[in-house]
């Protein structure tokens, strides 16, 4: 929990010093006073202490209110310029441990960037140790170190969730964002819910807020969901890299990978994967072709050692036969040399163009910072204007005569880019192409080399001694052994690669149920069971307030961004509960959602902080009855704290009328909130 | 089915043009050019051009590079003159960039600003920086130039 415990504003003036001391209790405390007495002036000074000025819509000390750092007016029409100011907060974690901060508002020397963390209560001893902290800064909410939000979060001992932005990346919400929940501002904080919140570019903000505050599964879920696509992109990857050894591994055979995709699957039967290796016009199966070799080999080995006489007939017509093949080969070696030439100088070129326009994208890239900086410096050709007739001029220095229009600098830059991806994407498949082209040359010329050899073997033999055995048979023979070894290591290796494979699709097979267990529990029980509550807490608070723009059974709560909704009479859709309230009645629904959020959290142990800060809740003439409920309510919360700060119309009645039989510690501001301190 | 369009109409859309004819991009060359290789910020024409003209390609880097680096000796191409940066060099002018006096560009107070800004960050403009402050400011002078020029006469007349 967040505990304020008190409050002290120091203002130096050129008329002495001049301040304000506050202290605030569990429980509610209202702050009482008349308009321009500063009541807001306090309320912005503890949001200004806690780093939270974004929610009075800024950064740094031009948010706050020219008391604390220009002038301050007392009595009235009395000024005193200020010199120096800061703002000392105490505030109380759930342990008890006890911090005060002081950041100051004017200061030559002291940057708005910073803010003293002094670890204990410098009320009661002001010898304890500090240490300075950065804010908004890069860093503010992350440096380990000197990061303030960082140090809040660990005090408030919140783990803040990391959030999609809509960039895609990964991020943490920050607090201030968080506190647009349970402080709401006098300005724009009555006009929305979460009204006040900095946006920082995150994807469905106040839905993510809520899911924090409740504590709710559902964003624990959401993690999960985002690791899975981490890991589904991890074994995509390593699918990928499996896949291209298995086609090494095809080409080191010889042969035809087949039943393997380019993306994961699962695979149910290891054997659909497999090499076909090709023998006599046929494919077989690695096994197969074992099995196959193997035969051949053994029938050989029992068969006769053949003597050259033997073999004339069939040597002669064997020679024929491979000439012709090698001629067949050599045409196509031929023929493809001369495409991968043409190839391989389209490839070039592409090459060439591609550094052209990269160049070129360079010196367009540095155009726009030149127009840029220049239009710092108030050149007029950087807004497109002649420096000498003031007439516009079309971002070219091409001669009037030519009545083109050039690009803007911005689609040029897009232009090229877009042109230098297409040629990057030709490139790559070109040089594939290459590859493959390449492969197959030094296939064709292997082949065309043993042909040769083999025409040169039986030549060799037909002119040798008939009465010897065959060398082209023995030789045969010996290969066919060779090949014997070769593929049982091959089988074996296979199986290897195989087992891998099996393991990523079992990998797979996990992911994929994991995604589909997810995408039907996205909500736990116990995120239904809050759920209901936050909708129960809220239409019980509706009508204990009185609002009646509608009846409270047409009320929900969304389960997209848990923000209320209303029900047209007659129809069947949901809209925004905005739409449909009167301007007293959507106040209403403020002060309601703002406390059901605290007890929905209260009641399931979620995160809220427990402190909840309204400004002049009493908005747009609500009548007293309502805010009298409003107090009531409030003064329910004893474990919480509540700091309220309200005007009564400026009038003691209206403030004895609200506040009968209610609990509460007042701080009166009587007449000025900055005064002199004797 | 209509075989026949009834009508065609063309519409004129706008074109890729090199960098080279951006006015912003020329005047921070010029800018460059006159702060990093001319003897207090002041260059004549014709010697804008001769670095203008070396800085469009990597062939015309090297080619000048070449013709610094063999003392002078290696014949230098001819260098090109180009309208587009006689037309940002005007825009400079009027911009207060330069000024022209006794018959040069010389830098002036607003255009050092610029030079400023320009090499605060220098990402995309290295390349450029780069060559500019290998030619320094002694490399290349008006009266190499003018040497230059005489030889061409002597050569075509």
């Amino acid at each position: 929990m967040l505990k304020i415990n008190n409050i002290k504003i120091d203002v130096n003036t050129n008329n002495g010093l001049f301040g304000a001391f506050h202290t605030f209790k569990t429980g509610l405390n209202i702050v009482r006073g008349n308009n321009t007495s500063g009541k807001s002036s306090l309320f912005q000074a503890i949001i200004y202490a806690l780093g939270f000025e974004e929610l009075i819509g800024g950064k740094f000390e031009k948010t706050m209110q020219s008391v604390l750092k220009d002038q301050v007016e007392y009595p009235k029409h009395i000024f005193h310029s200020t010199l120096q100011s800061f703002v000392l907060l105490e505030i109380e974690n759930a342990n008890g441990d006890i911090i005060t901060l002081r950041r100051f508002v004017q200061s030559p020397n002291r940057k708005s960037q910073l803010i003293d963390v002094y670890f204990g209560s410098l009320l009661t001893n002001d010898s304890i140790e500090s240490r300075p902290m950065f804010i908004h800064d890069n860093g503010g909410a992350s440096d380990e170190n000197y990061g303030f939000h960082l140090y809040l979060e660990e005090f408030l001992n919140w783990k803040l969730p990391k959030v999609l932005t809509n960039n895609g990346d990964l991020r943490k919400i920050y607090i201030q964002q968080i506190a647009s929940s349970f402080i709401i501002e006098q300005k724009s904080g009555w006009s929305d819910f979460f009204a006040t919140m900095p946006i920082y570019g995150l994807n469905n903000k106040e839905a993510r807020i809520v899911e924090f505050i409740l504590d709710m599964d559902v964003y624990g879920n959401k993690m999960k969901k985002q690791e899975l696509n981490i890991s589904k992109r991890i074994l995509d990857n390593d699918w990928l890299n499996l896949n291209r050894r298995f086609e090494r591994f095809t080409e080191k055979g010889g042969g035809n990978l087949i039943g393997l995709s380019q993306s994961p699957m699962i695979i149910n039967n290891l054997d659909e994967i497999n090499i076909l290796l090709s023998k006599d016009e046929n494919d077989h199966s690695i096994s197969n072709y074992l099995d196959i070799i193997i035969e051949e080999l053994d029938t050989l080995n029992q068969s006769q050692t053949v003597s050259v006489k033997d073999k004339i007939g069939d040597n002669e017509s064997l020679i024929v036969k491979n000439e012709e093949q090698l001629n067949q080969i050599s045409f196509d070696v031929e023929m493809l040399s001369s495409e991968l030439t043409f190839d391989k100088q389209k490839l070039s070129n592409f090459n060439y163009q591609l550094e052209n326009l990269s160049e070129d994208l360079r010196k367009n890239k540095g155009a726009l910072k030149v127009k840029k900086m220049g239009a710092e410096i108030d050149l007029m050709v950087s807004e497109n204007n002649c420096p000498s007739c003031n007439q516009e001029i079309n971002d070219s220095l091409l001669p009037l005569s030519v009545k083109q229009v050039p690009m803007r600098l911005e689609d040029n830059i897009s232009f090229l880019s877009a042109q230098i991806r297409m040629l990057q994407v030709n490139i790559e498949s070109l040089a594939a192409k290459i590859i493959s082209k390449d492969n197959n040359l030094i296939k064709l010329r292997s082949s065309q080399n043993n042909l040769r050899s083999q025409i040169r073997e039986l030549k060799k033999e037909l002119t040798s001694d008939e009465r010897l055995p065959s060398i082209v048979d023995i030789e045969y023979r010996l290969n066919l052994k060779k090949r014997i070894e070769f593929y049982s290591k091959y089988l074996e290796d296979f199986a290897e690669l195989k087992e891998e494979l099996s393991s990523l699709s079992n990998k797979w097979k996990r992911i994929l149920g994991e995604q589909e267990k997810l995408k039907k529990d996205t909500f736990s029980p116990n995120d239904i069971s809050k759920l209901k509550l936050l909708s129960e807490n809220f239409k019980s608070l509706l009508s204990s307030f009185n609002y009646s723009s509608k009846t409270i059974n047409d009320i929900a709560i969304s389960d997209e961004n848990y923000l209320p909704l209303a029900k047209k009479p007659n129809d069947d859709l949901f809209y925004n509960i905005r739409f449909d309230s009167s301007a007293s009645d959507f106040v209403r629904s403020i002060w309601a959602y703002t406390c059901s959020l605290y007890k929905t959290s209260i009641a399931k142990n979620g995160n809220h902080p427990n402190l909840l800060m309204f400004d002049e809740p009493k908005q747009q003439d609500m009548s007293i009855n309502d805010f009298t409920n409003f107090l009531k309510e409030l003064a329910t919360y004893k474990s919480a704290q509540t700091l309220l700060f309200a005007s009564f119309e400026n009038s003691d009645e209206t403030f004895k009328k609200a506040t009968t039989d209610i609990e509460f510690h007042l701080n009166y501001i009587d007449e000025k909130l900055i005064k002199p301190i004797k | 089915m209509e075989l026949y369009a009834k009508k065609i109409t063309f519409s004129k859309k706008p074109i890729s043009i090199p960098p080279e004819y951006r006015p912003s991009y020329m005047i921070g060359l010029i800018v460059l050019i006159l702060k990093i290789c001319c003897q207090s910020s002041k260059s004549s024409l014709l010697k804008l051009h001769l670095i203008n003209w070396a800085l469009k390609s990597n062939e015309n880097k090297i080619s000048l590079k070449k013709f610094v680096l063999s003392n002078y000796t290696e014949s230098s191409k001819t260098w090109g003159i180009e309208p587009n940066l006689n037309r940002a060099l005007n825009y400079s002018v009027h911009e207060e960039i330069c000024s022209i006096t006794g018959g040069k560009y010389q830098l002036e107070e607003k255009g050092e600003i610029f030079y400023q800004k320009i090499t605060e960050n220098t990402e995309y403009l290295n390349e450029e920086i780069e060559f500019l402050t290998f030619l320094g400011k002694r490399k290349i002078t008006d009266s190499r130039i003018d040497s230059i020029y005489k030889k061409w006469k002597n050569q075509n007349a």
